[in-house]
């Protein structure tokens, strides 16, 4: 790999673990921000149960932005969720420009006031499994999500949640 | 009123005793079991949808009131269930989800349902087709004729969804139980064949009753913001809860102005066959099954009580068979905005059952909960709880408002 291969490498690793943070802390805008105009988000899962290839949720960065804005307006389990995630390969296209990202993605659950919280506060729940598979492009060194598709394995979801995962 | 000590707390509420129930029929380890038994064992049970085994011998399975079915569709193109439980030794045969019995598995053949312990085999239609070693071990004692699938009542109907009684001789015919309050939706669920789109489950610590409940009553659309901006208005509150036999009930339509939610569009575009735009009907089956169509999606909970604070629930989104791709993934973004597990509505609504059932756990306090609203059955009437509770207390033989006593009837109960 060439140094600026490896560098765009190291791009993309910061982005997604930036993400990764921004996500844990809740700042959605500031995790929008590393996310293109024309953002492209999903979640799917395939169902076994039902053979097929099921989306779970979709949106672009100004419905995210959006939804995110009316979250003080609905109720939600606030339990914070926390991400443990691998970046296991990036693959950067041939222009240098673009890369494709997998990452293994654990989220736990950090209990607060979902169920009982004299009882579970403080308590971590395993809340889902899956990747997040990346696009991204990268340019001046810095890398811009243009798509990322969260890819569950988990499809008992229990409440489910607000956030975006 | 100020704050109530134990006794004020604790005295029956001033209403009818039909307009609340005792907390206990939410708790109760031995009513809970009176119902698998009384009620689960003895109802019309919509388990999946056709679609889930589209082609012969594709299975699906799922569970009844501790027992495991499994649902075949044979050479013939028939759905057929079965108690999922070979003969033999009491395995379960299937252990999967889903899938297809063309491929042969490493205890069997193709075509057979085989049972992986000590690979008897059965054929579509439940028959016993193979017993190995039959006549060495059990000579003419006992041969596979006389060793079949214990073969469950089973109807597709209703949008084509797969429907499974245990009994072997239901009260009423699938028709004659659930066909009524389907009326409303008929047309638009039974016109074309339609497909599901959408799968995920969710187990609760809440009673079954409980979800059941919130989708009896749209009083708690105070909880969701979306459906208090896209939903109250004159015509929302024009809305009539209407009560069938056997405890059902359903909820007449009105148009939602989804366009009034930041981010929303109105969904006039798309609909079911025969079914105006931006309609939101509602059935509720006893006891415990939700049809849900808001004009561009249609949604079916099931529930799956696993005790008595305990609960799963399948939700599933179906389309019509023949949409395009863009459609159906109209439909999926419409059904997932508010019914998805990342949507604005279900979670508030399970959060509200979690906390329902962590308030009701066995071992509290019997409460009084409140199903007394009188509206002329308008949209925020608890009608539908009130029927339902009536139809569960003859069930079960038990007055839901307290449980210890034998049912009557709520002009009776008032008498009293």
């Amino acid at each position: 790999m060439s140094a600026n291969g490896a560098a765009t490498v190291e791009a993309v690793k910061d982005a997604i673990y930036r993400s990764c943070l921004l996500l844990d802390d809740e700042k959605w805008e500031e995790w929008l921000s590393l996310c293109d105009d024309g953002f492209q988000y999903s979640i799917k899962a395939f169902s076994p149960e039902i053979n097929y290839d099921m989306i779970y949720f979709s949106a672009d960065r100004n419905h995210l932005s959006t939804m995110t804005e009316q979250l003080p307006k609905h109720n939600t389990d606030h339990s914070p969720l926390k991400r443990h995630s691998v970046v296991y390969t990036v693959d950067v296209g041939e222009d240098g420009k673009t890369a494709t990202a997998v990452t293994s993605l654990v989220v736990y659950q950090n209990m607060l006031d979902g169920i009982n919280s004299h009882l579970d506060s403080g308590e971590n729940h395993l809340f889902l499994v899956g990747r997040y598979v990346d696009k991204l492009k990268v340019d001046n060194g810095r890398a811009t999500f243009l798509e990322r598709e969260v890819r569950l394995e988990t499809r008992r979801l229990d409440k489910g949640s607000h956030w975006p995962i | 009123m100020p704050a109530r000590n134990r006794k004020q707390w604790m005295t029956d509420p001033q209403l009818p005793r039909g307009d609340w129930v005792d907390s206990r029929v939410y708790s109760d380890p031995e009513i809970y079991e009176e119902e698998l038994e009384k009620i689960f064992k003895k109802v019309w049970i919509p388990l999946c949808h056709e679609s889930e085994l589209p082609e012969p011998y594709d299975f699906r399975t799922a569970t009844i009131a501790h027992e495991p079915v499994i649902m075949t569709r044979g050479p013939d193109n028939a759905v057929r269930a079965f108690l999922n439980v070979c003969p033999h030794r009491g395995m379960m045969i299937e252990r999967r989800p889903s899938g297809s019995f063309l491929e042969g598995q490493p205890s069997g053949n193709p075509k057979r349902m085989t049972c992986m312990f000590h690979a008897w085999q059965f054929d579509m239609k439940g028959n016993c087709v193979y017993i190995s070693r039959e006549k060495e071990g059990y000579q003419d004692r006992i041969c596979k004729e006389g060793q079949g699938l214990r073969r469950l009542r089973c109807e597709v109907g209703m949008g084509g969804f797969v429907w499974v009684c245990l009994d072997d001789q239901p009260e009423h015919s699938l028709e004659e139980w659930a066909g009524k309050p389907f009326e409303c939706i008929r047309e638009a669920i039974d016109t074309e064949p339609l497909e599901v789109f959408h799968y995920h489950k969710a187990i609760i610590g809440t009673n079954y009753k409980l979800w059941h409940d919130t989708n009896s009553e749209f009083y708690h659309d105070y909880m969701h913001y979306h459906n208090r901006v896209t939903g109250f208005n004159d015509e929302y509150f024009a809305r009539k809860n209407i009560a069938f036999d056997h405890g059902h009930v359903n909820v007449s339509s009105f148009e939602v102005k989804y366009e009034e939610y930041e981010g929303f569009e109105s969904r006039e575009e798309l609909s079911f066959p025969k079914f105006p735009p931006n309609q939101w009907y509602m059935v509720d089956l006893f006891p415990g099954m939700n049809f849900n169509l808001r004009g561009s999606a249609f949604r079916c909970d099931i529930v799956t009580p696993l005790g008595p604070n305990e609960v799963m629930i399948e939700f599933r989104g179906l389309g019509v068979k023949s949409d395009t791709p863009e459609q159906r993934r109209t439909r999926i973004d419409h059904h997932n905005s508010i019914w998805g597990p990342f949507g604005r509505n279900l979670h508030e609504d399970l959060i509200g059952v979690a906390g329902q059932g962590t308030a009701m756990r066995p071992g509290t306090e019997p409460r009084r909960i409140l199903h007394g609203r009188h509206e002329d059955n308008y949209i925020h009437d608890e009608v539908g709880m009130r029927h339902y509770y009536d139809e569960w207390g003859k069930w079960v033989n038990r007055l839901p408002s307290d449980p210890t006593q034998a049912y009557k009837s709520p002009a009776a109960a008032a008498a009293e």
